[in-house]
């Protein structure tokens, strides 16, 4: 691998482009009448099962994509809700008409994108097999085009603004079904593109950002976990491009970024490895027999439940299949995530350490003499059901044999957000997979949709000098990037003031809090609230708050918070009664502060203390 | 279609649907293919592919538009040959349109009848595995364009796929009348003993969850392999893709606009269920299918029939209106028990003189129930005595549809005593002496 300080991305030809998805908070859904927010607890009241095919694409092909999907003859089955599925949802009733309350919230959008919004907006079907919608396509529709988004004096410009329908959350994969939720499905969501000129990974990152907080600004996005999500597409010159979908955290963008950037310089390394080795992919032969008695524990339990083995030779690919291209990635993980698209668990290959396994000596020189497999060559098991595996055996030494191409073009995973790895999900969709939603009527954008947008369109820089106010200049730039900044000003608004102290709280607290374990993200906002409340009319003072969000996070109610800690606030007739029964134990005015502050430091308003003495003392 | 104005630019400009255009408008330019316009929408915008596969409508208003391209004009759609011959048993498919055969060219965004059953058959080759399917190309029209003519088209190809030595024939149509088309053919064909399965879909096959493959495979399956010697309906039995239900052409409704369990088999029980891996779970009694030995279409149909709807407030002038149009034969849709306006508080709405009259002057009166579920009775209440009393035929616990469709062959085919006689007595299993408790709403 190169080591990434070196990485020159101009050189290398980098490409790379963010399709931001953004789910609305509106009531309704996009196309009926099911609650768009989602239950807390949500209650399945039955379920259909469904199976979906391919069906031939615009330009009379099957789409190979939906096509790799299909193959997977996966039955789907949809769990229903009581608030939030129809038969809408479940492809049993026509769309309703489009929402116009999400429309308008999406057209202030593109207003702050300074999108060109069409004059009039097509509903269109985005065909998808993976059985994310019961419909086996995603209705979407394109808002503008040709806008731009600011960013450190550089403007990234912004392709398009589409309005589209949520998917189904997958509840439940297991070997020949997929198991989703329908509760999801229709919420309003909006997709914004920018064009490829994304510049380098921390780039990516920081347009992420940048728009996330353009969409918080509007006061009409879903919040939490899931309600925003990124495609990030990346190339470079001699790779291909890769689409990965469905990043959820937008600071680790830019390590996934750098990650795939590693993994094609890596795999182009192999590519010319493999192509001076004269490399090619062996036959693959039905190696059952040759196991029939293995003590290997994975092949036994599959050959005791009539199972096959298969194998494959890779000639001159030694040591290429275990080369690293990412964080505990390989070759070899690249080709066991396509044979797992046809229901195996994997492969085994043998630039792996194939006595940890418990593969005898002898099984394996046999092996190699069956495969034919010499000196510079490696070779590739796959055991599973007799379909199963040689399906998976054709798209594994599909795979091997592409590693002589060089870099596949795909759709990826994010396989682990720390370390920022990947792993293949299907081949890259092309382009031919959109058609007009039929059941649905061409809306006009008229002059008076355009005004109202403008004027409720997110402006950061108004923002900022609301928040300069309220909060101070520091918070203030915090803030506009923080995905807190929906929470603070719901507090600051509905606690008429406090803009410092929430912001100080939000920011610096939350994130230290964050830091020692305590999961305050998850605190719900009506508990902030009234602990905000509380601190408010004084019965709690500000050092009592950290307590106070432990104690939160730890699922208590605000009043038991403060009651098991002890945290109410001493004041007034009490704090002055406090005063003086210690008051004969010190002599000095600073003893006695320290004296009671230390004592009683969560307790205390320190400020209240010291001008109660002031007077008493006089 | 574009307004007058636009399609006058476009022929002047030498610009035709599918070419590559490119428009600017408000300082901003549009490239893509020109779309053809659907019915809804704005007189004056012009709508064009982007790149993308985005569809979207520019206004014609003060825009400028030139051809930079020209792109294909034609639609068509892939087509499979499906494998003839072998061992497997032989149906005969009658294609005659509607959802299950109308698909949306990607291209142009327009619906289109497939016009070629080879069409339909690219997205489920499997059913060759099924069965030796012979296609035959009826016609390509939709269900609510159907029509006794269109009956008498389907029941003659039926026959002759029979005398050809098929084993079973199925039906695609539209969803909409099938229910009227599957009762014809009841009536209509005699003497054959096997499967005559009609099939349609609730969502059309350009999308990847269209219920036309999976009732498609059912539907031949039956055709193929049932001991059924009935005409039925074969769909989906729920919302899931996994149990299809063969319901008596006499005895089946579409009783959901949209549901692709849309079809009911009402006041009796399916006649069979299937699984797709084969498996047909008989639940009542049925005509067995047995050596074919071909098939007999009558199909002498009265066209001056009509169904008749009682509600509260309805004229009987309605009555009046069809005698004076020599009407042969009317089928009246009763409240509950089989009623219509009768005591009235204002005289000149019973229906009572009206179908008396009727009656007097010849034509067939047949009453059945808006209720669809369980019999009519003309002896529970006064009023329906007098009904009775008039003349009117009570037709048991026959469907209001399919009493039409009864009358209307009957009259085509009998004398009007004789017809009149037969309306209420069972024929094809369309009345049965016994309602059964878990009949209702299934």
């Amino acid at each position: 691998m190169v080591p990434r300080q070196k990485i020159d991305y101009k050189s290398l030809g980098f490409a790379c482009g963010l399709e931001v998805h953004q789910r609305l908070a509106t009531s309704k859904k996009l196309f009926c009448g099911c609650d768009a927010g989602l239950s807390a607890s949500p209650v399945v009241s039955g379920s259909i099962i469904r199976s979906q095919r391919a069906v031939a694409g615009e330009l009379g092909k099957v789409d190979f994509a939906a096509k790799f999907e299909e193959e997977k003859k996966r039955i789907f089955r949809y769990n229903i809700f009581d608030y939030n599925t129809c038969l809408v949802e479940l492809d049993e009733e026509p769309p309703h008409d489009l929402n116009r309350e999400a429309l308008q919230v999406a057209l202030s959008i593109s207003q702050a994108l300074n999108l060109n919004i069409v004059d009039e907006i097509q509903p269109m079907r985005k065909e998808v097999v993976d059985g994310s919608n019961p419909s086996a396509f995603q209705r979407t529709i394109m808002l503008g085009s040709n806008g731009s988004v600011k960013l450190d004096g550089r403007s990234v410009p912004i392709t398009m603004i589409s309005l589209e329908e949520e998917s189904a959350g997958i509840e439940e994969r297991k070997a020949g079904e997929t198991t989703y939720d329908t509760d999801r499905i229709g919420i309003p969501l909006v997709e914004i593109d920018t064009d490829p000129s994304i510049a380098s990974p921390e780039e990516a990152r920081d347009v992420a950002l940048r728009i996330g907080t353009l969409l918080r600004l509007t006061g009409r996005v879903q919040r939490g976990i899931g309600t925003i999500r990124q495609d990030v597409n990346v190339s470079i010159k001699s790779g291909a491009r890769v689409e990965i979908k469905g990043v959820q955290e937008l600071d680790v963008i830019d390590r996934l970024v750098e990650n795939e950037v590693l993994r094609q310089v890596a795999l182009i390394e192999i590519r010319d490895r493999l192509l001076a080795r004269k490399a090619e992919v062996g036959r693959t032969i039905n190696v059952t027999s040759h196991f029939k008695d293995t003590g290997v524990r994975i092949l036994r339990n599959h050959l005791d439940n009539g199972s096959v083995v298969l194998a494959f030779a890779l000639k001159g690919f030694k040591g290429l299949v275990g080369t690293e291209i990412g964080p505990n990635r390989r070759l070899g993980s690249e080709i066991s995530d396509y044979a797992k698209g046809a229901g195996v668990n994997g492969i085994i290959h043998s630039d792996e350490n194939l006595s940890v396994y418990g593969f005898t000596e002898r099984e394996i020189e046999e092996l190699k003499k069956i495969l034919g497999v010499a000196e510079n060559d490696a070779f590739v098991m796959i055991a599973g059901g007799l379909d199963n595996a040689w399906k998976a055996s054709e798209l594994a030494t599909d795979r091997a044999k592409y590693a002589m191409v060089g870099v596949p073009a795909e759709t990826r995973a994010v396989l682990n957000a720390n370390d920022g790895t990947t792993r293949f999900m299907r081949p890259l969709p092309g382009g031919s997979r959109m058609y007009p939603e039929t059941d649905l009527k061409p809306v006009r954008i008229t002059s008076e949709m355009i005004s109202l947008a403008k004027r409720n369109a997110p402006d950061i820089d108004r923002e900022r000098s609301i928040l300069e106010k309220q909060a101070g200049q520091r918070n203030a730039e915090e803030l506009i990037l923080s995905p807190r900044l929906s929470l603070y000003r719901f507090l600051v608004n509905t606690l008429e003031g406090n803009g410092e102290l929430v912001a100080n709280i939000l920011l610096q607290k939350f994130t230290e809090l964050k830091r020692s374990g305590f999961e305050v993200d998850s605190i719900p906002e009506s508990k902030l609230l009234e602990m905000f409340k509380k601190y408010s009319s004084g019965e709690i003072t500000k050092q009592a708050i950290e307590e106070v969000l432990k104690a939160l996070t730890a699922g208590l109610g605000v009043e038991e918070a403060i009651r098991k800690n002890k945290l109410e606030r001493i004041k007034g007739e009490n704090l002055s009664k406090l005063v003086d029964s210690e008051r004969k134990s010190y002599k000095s005015k600073d003893e006695l502060i320290r004296a009671i502050m230390s004592k009683y430091r969560l307790n205390i308003d320190g400020g209240e203390l010291n001008s109660m003495l002031a007077t008493k003392h006089g | 279609m574009y307004s007058k104005r636009i399609n006058d630019f476009l022929k002047s400009a030498g610009i035709g649907i599918g070419d590559i255009v490119r428009i600017v408008s408000k300082e901003h330019t549009y490239e893509g293919e020109l779309m053809p316009r659907s019915e809804a929408g704005d007189d004056n915008v012009v709508v064009i592919k982007l790149p993308n596969g985005y569809n979207v409508g520019i206004s014609f208003e003060g825009a400028r538009m030139e051809k930079i391209g020209s792109g294909e004009r034609v639609h068509s759609f892939p087509k499979l040959e499906l494998k003839r011959g072998g061992s497997l048993p032989r149906v005969s498919l009658l294609y005659t349109g509607g959802t299950i055969g109308s698909k949306l060219d990607y291209k142009t965004g327009g619906v289109y009848m497939l016009l070629k059953p080879e069409e339909l058959f690219y997205e489920v080759p499997e059913i060759s595995s099924i069965a030796d399917v012979e296609p035959i190309n009826l016609m390509s029209i939709a269900s609510e364009d159907m029509s006794p003519a269109e009956w008498r088209v389907i029941a003659n190809a039926a026959e002759k796929a029979f005398e050809d030595g098929a084993r079973g024939v199925v039906i695609t149509h539209g969803t909409d009348t099938m229910h009227y088309t599957s009762a014809a053919l009841s009536f209509m064909l005699k003497d054959f003993r096997a499967p005559v399965v009609l099939t349609g879909a609730q969502r059309s096959s350009d999308r990847g969850s269209s219920d036309a493959f999976t009732n498609l495979i059912a539907s031949t399956m039956m055709a193929a392999k049932s001991d059924i010697g009935e005409v039925g309906i074969c769909m989906h039995n729920s919302p899931s893709d996994d149990l299809f239900s063969f319901i008596r052409g006499t005895r089946a409704r579409k009783m959901h606009t949209s549901r692709r369990d849309a079809f009911r088999s009402i006041n009796n029980s399916a006649i069979a269920y299937a699984k797709l891996d084969g498996r047909i779970e008989y639940k009542s009694e049925h005509k067995r299918a047995g050596r074919s030995d071909g098939a007999k279409a009558i199909t002498g149909f009265e066209t001056k029939v009509a169904i008749v709807k009682a509600y509260p407030g309805s004229a009987p002038d309605i009555i009046e209106y069809y005698k004076d149009k020599k009407y042969k034969g009317l089928i009246i849709e009763g409240t509950g028990l089989g009623h219509t306006p009768v005591s009235t508080t204002h005289r000149g709405m019973s229906w009572l003189p009206n179908i008396k009259d009727a009656v007097e002057s010849g034509i067939v009166v047949g009453m059945t129930s808006q209720c669809l579920y369980g019999r009519v009775n003309p002896n529970v209440y006064r009023n329906l005595r007098m009904l009775s009393g008039a003349g009117v035929i009570y037709c048991e616990d026959m469907l209001p549809e399919t009493a039409y469709v009864k009358l209307g062959w009957l009259l085509g085919n009998y004398k009007r005593e004789e017809a009149s006689t037969l309306l209420n007595r069972n024929l094809v299993g369309e009345i049965k002496e016994r309602s059964m408790v878990d009949e209702f709403l299934v």
